[in-house]
């Protein structure tokens, strides 16, 4: 693979707060994520998965080290890396689709173009008929549904995703599963995706990670067999694969001994 | 300053009314003491009629108090004097009793004129004062040397009571109406920048950050995000901008104010037409709770999701 277009975590530490009371978030991390690649990030509540998330972002910049796209640094956040933010953070003046059509519009999209691109989206997550309600009218795992939708429709290189199922029931949560396992074979785009659930990551990922409690440090980095790009097995078979239980079980005991 | 008028709304729908902690549907033939704990319009309706009640008392000829009203007309005068003020001030009528001459309204302008006149001087005082007030508050809001070198200046000109400084427009911009202008957007711009600095460091950082995720270009997050994530504070700024120009406006008036309903309201007084300076009262307040609904109703239309998101 070429080593060019990859993401190049290097060096980077994370502070915050002021300078005698100062928060460390992030220990020295460095990571490469090499495109293509279905990145899945695991660890305990507040170890520093959305800091991690928010400096590739570009949302801070890092206290220490760089962070490269390409071989260039992030210094802002920017279109080729699109954000499924923890919290929905949805735009309440617009409805729906405006907001799932958002991304296409600042790209200077045409309005038929974006109407037929939102549509495709919003019926993927199941809110076609939501389409012309305000956010404010949706509930969280809908919110978060329309979330995801704006930004595969703004089509970016890097996928940035945080928790996003965790407001999900499990059927809804399955099925959106697939979809982007779908999209990410398709599409052969680069994910980063954080979770709680340990059966996600493992069933998710072409690489699971599991960082350690504050100040966060990446203590597990494996690549996962199962969904790979090009085919695709059912979910059940991969679930019942001794490999899937196997890996599952390591990245368990990984994150409770990392406590 | 307008009153606020949460307490005075009405419900057309007449659903239930959280705010009011009661609901507002109660049957017509529901018993009044149940209407007046239920609703609050039967209670508004039973307290104007009180007060017209006590008006009509104090100001109507007694036989035991030698055939005098209570009050004095010069001091309050009866309702139906005001009633007649308030159609003299809207037709043609004789100049006086018994003459001739024939005169429009009051001072030569019908009352709608004179409230119409006053209108406008807000109208265009308020346009000012968003056209100038908003982007001082988005720049204030967004380059730190012009907020901390404008800032004092603004809280002074807030602190000041219009009067204060009405003689002094005066001597500027001459006695007509530049001056009266002048001295309502000077009263209304800060309430608008203000309200728009503190809408501008209400939005929430992630709301800017998706937009630029998203491709978004400077000027695209400004009209996209930011413009419509202070709409609602604008309209409360504009809405107290609009109260206390009201109330700035009679003090404009008070020197060359006709056509103009404070002008009128002050002109009377002084030549003891006590009738017509309540008829004026009566139309300066009901315009104040007018605009103040107008903007209201505003707010519901144009920024639905306010208090949602
Ligand atoms: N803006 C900030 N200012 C100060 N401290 C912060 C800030 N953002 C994060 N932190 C701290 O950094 C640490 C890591 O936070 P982070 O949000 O990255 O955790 P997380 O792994 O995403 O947790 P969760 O799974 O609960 O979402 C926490 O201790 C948090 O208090
Ligand atoms: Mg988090």
């Amino acid at each position: 693979m070429s080593r060019d277009k990859s993401l190049v975590v290097d060096g980077v530490r994370q502070f915050f707060g002021p300078k005698n009371s100062r928060v460390q978030a992030l220990s020295r991390t460095d990571l490469v994520i090499e495109p293509g690649q279905f990145v899945c990030l695991a660890g305990p509540s507040g170890c520093g998965k959305t800091t991690l998330l928010r400096l590739i972002a570009g949302f801070i910049n890092p206290s220490e080290g760089q962070i490269t796209v390409s071989g260039s640094e992030i210094i802002g956040p920017g279109p080729d890396r699109g954000v499924v933010f923890q919290s929905p953070t949805l735009y309440p003046w617009m409805d729906v689709a405006s907001n799932v059509e958002l991304g296409l519009k600042f790209q200077g999209v045409s309005k038929d173009q974006r109407r037929a691109d939102s549509e495709r989206y919003l019926q993927m997550v199941g809110l076609t008929d939501f389409a012309h309600r305000r956010t404010y009218e949706l509930s969280g795992g809908m919110q978060q549904r329309c979330q995801i939708a704006r930004v595969l429709a703004s089509d970016p290189e890097f996928i940035l995703m945080d928790e996003p199922f965790g407001a999900l029931d499990a059927l809804t949560r399955e099925r959106l599963q697939n979809e982007l396992l779908d999209i990410w074979r398709k599409t052969g785009k680069t994910i980063l995706f954080i979770t709680h659930s340990v059966d996600e990551a493992v069933f998710l990922g072409s690489r699971v990670l599991v960082m350690s409690p504050r100040p966060g440090k990446i203590v597990f980095d494996e690549p996962a067999i199962f969904s790979k790009p090009g085919e695709s097995i059912a979910a059940e078979e991969i679930r019942s694969l001794p490999a899937f239980l196997e890996l599952r079980e390591r990245v368990r005991s990984s994150i409770q001994h990392s406590h | 300053m307008v009153i606020p008028l949460d307490g005075l709304e009405y419900h057309p729908s007449g659903g239930p009314d959280d705010r009011h902690g009661g609901p507002a549907v109660v049957a017509k033939s529901a018993p009044l003491w149940v209407r007046v704990r239920k609703n609050h319009w039967t209670t508004r309706l039973i307290a104007l009629a009180a007060f017209l009640v006590v008006w009509w008392i104090l100001t109507t000829p007694w036989a035991w108090n030698g055939d005098k009203p209570i009050m004095l007309p010069l001091y309050l005068p009866s309702i139906p004097s005001v009633w007649n003020a308030f159609i003299r001030a809207n037709t043609i009528h004789p100049i006086a009793e018994g003459v001739d001459r024939e005169v429009v309204g009051e001072y030569g302008y019908y009352l709608w004129q004179h409230l119409l006149a006053t209108l406008q001087r807000i109208g265009i005082g308020l346009f000012f004062a968003i056209v100038i007030g908003l982007p001082l508050g988005l720049l204030m809001a967004s380059v730190k040397i012009i907020s901390v070198s404008v800032e004092p200046y603004i809280n002074f000109l807030r602190s000041l009571p219009p009067l204060g400084y009405i003689g002094l427009l005066i001597v500027w911009f001459g006695i007509d109406n530049t001056s009266k202008i002048w001295l309502l957007f000077l009263a209304a711009f800060p309430p608008i920048t203000i309200a728009t600095i503190a809408g501008v460091s209400g939005i929430k950082e992630d709301q800017i950050h998706a937009a630029q995720s998203l491709g978004a270009s400077r000027l695209q997050v400004v009209s996209s995000v930011t413009v419509p994530a202070i709409a609602p504070d604008l309209i409360t700024g504009i809405r107290v901008a609009l109260g206390f120009a009201w109330t700035t406006v009679v003090a404009a008036e008070l020197n060359n104010g006709i056509p103009g309903i404070g002008g009128l309201a002050y002109l009377s007084g002084t030549e003891l037409k006590t009738p017509l300076t309540i008829t004026c009262i009566i139309v300066i307040g009901i315009t104040a709770i007018v605009l103040d609904s107008i903007i209201k109703a505003m707010e519901r239309v144009l920024t639905p999701w306010r208090g949602k998101a």
